[in-house]
């Protein structure tokens, strides 16, 4: 897209405590406005890495440059403050931003409407489905308003058909937006669906493994030869980094 | 205007592209126009999600007012039965006419009204009090470690301990004085706030605690805007259980300690009735001090729970 690295991560390495190394030389260079999918099996530090991005955690060794103003997060539980409404939901996160109170009503409503939850917008979290509760979550990290994006496996406790819907809603929002997006799976079908970038990541300790650049990204379906094609391609690849473990 | 958005977004693919979509058929139906993706975003969301049904007035009547009621008036029916058919000794079983005679007399006399108001000050204010320094010192002990491992098993024993053992030594230190009164009050109701509002504390998902910290709350904005109100629950269910002590305490308190300048409350009432060794007398009192707790739970601390939980999902509609 345009060309500017948005996150830079050089000769990242993480330990916690005396424990093993989790991540081990992570180099990883990624672009504004690029949509990057980290992939790996369980063990291979993706949540750490994440964490580490997001700030949430310091490196043991080797730098992490990402934009000033830090980046947005989304959980696997969609962490909605139980007590609020979907709007408030996304108000508390503007009002931490420092956004007026006077300007936070119409601007939470206008998010709730990027993820076709207008209607919903007076619904208390209970009230909600697990797609529609990932989606206010989703509005609520756009409000944060910050550069990039960081999605922990937001998508995996849902069903199939909620998950088919919601990639294509993300994907439609990352186009609208223009955010940074680094989003984190075990789901090798949902890395090749979504990515432009596919970065898989080995296990124990974590490095990078292999990386896959998707040319033409629009029009694709979880169901599209093209990433069936892909996803196999990967899925080899991810199997032999498994299997260096048995030894 | 994400309409506009979306259009410009799906030219390219029109444009450049048009080709390559012709020769890949799942080009065709892949790109979904917004308004139907809208809709079929909208189908699902319906599909999943039921609409919350409060129950009818009529439904909580029969399922919460009227079980009580009827329970209460076969049970006065069984005391009446008995009475007339037993006709036990009346200065030992009075019938409930007598009681409701007893109670008559007492606000004929102005005597009820005048205990009534003044236990329910002490209470009420006491309680106040005891909210005011529970709530500040169960905020300190959950969040600060080393305080709370010195002092929580203290105040987890003081719940333990009937406060009407501070009768005594309340009376030494402080006379028959109003003092007296507030300083069990506040021996009974204070821990249980603070416990109350420790067990919720520690109930916060760690999750929320972590979403405010990325959302960009400090320490002060992350208590009061996600760790206060997720704690809430426990809190309230301590401040009802702080309530049940505090007027508990007040009626031992005043129970024993009588005269001076103790005012004159339930609890005396109901012990000059005992000195009288007028039954119906103690009996209408005891129904008093029930009925006064009774009404306050009904009145205040039920609707603020049931709304509390039933906005936060916990109470499932037509339960309880």
């Amino acid at each position: 897209m345009s060309g500017q690295t948005a996150i830079r991560i050089e000769q990242l390495g993480k330990r916690f405590g005396a424990g093993p190394l989790v991540l081990d030389d992570v180099n990883l260079s990624i672009e504004a406005g690029e949509f990057v999918c980290l992939l790996g099996a369980s063990g291979c530090g993706k949540s750490t890495l994440l964490n580490l991005i997001a700030g949430l955690d310091r490196p043991t060794t080797g730098s992490i440059d990402v934009p000033a103003e830090g980046a947005a997060v989304m959980f696997q539980e969609s962490a909605l403050m139980p007590w609020l409404t979907a709007r408030q939901n996304v108000e508390l996160a503007l009002r931490l931003r420092g956004v007026p109170r006077a300007a936070r009503r119409g601007e939470a409503l206008e998010l709730l409407d990027t993820v076709n939850l207008a209607d919903a917008a007076e619904k208390r979290p209970h009230e909600l489905s697990g797609g529609m509760r990932q989606r206010v979550a989703l509005a609520r990290a756009l409000a944060q308003d910050r550069p990039v994006l960081l999605m922990d496996e937001p998508f995996a406790a849902l069903d199939a058909i909620t998950r088919d819907l919601l990639h294509e809603e993300l994907e439609r929002v990352w186009r609208r937006t223009g955010r940074t997006i680094v989003f984190v799976t075990h789901n090798v079908r949902e890395a090749a669906r979504l990515g432009q970038r596919v970065v898989l990541l080995s296990s124990r300790p974590g490095r990078v493994a292999g990386e896959w650049r998707i040319a033409e990204t629009t029009g694709r379906r979880i169901e599209s030869p093209e990433v069936a094609a892909l996803s196999i391609e990967i899925t080899e690849q991810l199997r032999k980094e498994i299997r260096r473990n048995a030894a | 205007m994400p309409r506009d958005t979306a259009d410009l977004l799906v030219e390219p693919v029109e444009t450049t592209e048009a080709d390559l979509a012709s020769i890949r058929p799942q080009a065709a139906y892949s790109t979904t126009e917004p308004d139907d993706f809208r809709s079929l975003e909208a189908g699902l969301d319906r599909l999943q999600t039921d609409p919350d049904r409060a129950p009818s007035a009529w439904k909580r009547f029969t399922t919460s007012v009227l079980p009580p009621i009827v329970f209460v008036v076969a049970l006065l029916v069984a005391w009446q039965l008995y009475i007339v058919i037993a006709q036990p000794r009346p200065d030992l079983a009075p019938s409930p006419l007598d009681v409701v005679t007893a109670i008559g007399q007492a606000w004929e006399s102005g005597r009820l009204q005048l205990a009534v108001t003044t236990s329910l000050e002490r209470g009420v204010l006491g309680f106040l009090v005891a909210v005011v320094v529970g709530t500040p010192l169960g905020l300190l002990l959950a969040e600060v470690k080393p305080l709370r491992r010195a002092i929580g098993p203290i105040i987890s024993g003081l719940q333990v301990l009937p406060s009407v053992a501070w009768v005594p030594a309340a009376i030494i230190w402080f006379g028959l004085t109003d003092a007296t009164v507030y300083f069990v009050v506040l021996m009974g109701a204070v821990p249980s706030i603070v416990n109350g509002l420790i067990a919720g504390v520690d109930q916060v998902p760690p999750q929320l605690r972590r979403v405010g910290t990325v959302l960009g709350a400090g320490p002060g904005r992350l208590a009061a805007l996600v760790v206060l109100p997720a704690a809430l629950p426990g809190y309230v269910a301590g401040l009802k259980q702080g309530w049940a002590f505090s007027w508990r305490s007040l009626m031992a308190a005043e129970i024993i300690a009588t005269g001076g300048t103790i005012g004159f409350g339930v609890g005396s009432m109901l012990d000059q009735s005992r000195e009288l060794a007028d039954l119906a007398g103690v009996l209408a009192t005891i129904l008093l001090i029930l009925a006064i707790g009774i009404l306050i739970e009904l009145a205040f601390f039920a609707p603020l729970e049931r709304r509390m939980l039933r906005r936060r999902g916990l109470l499932q509609a037509g339960a309880k």
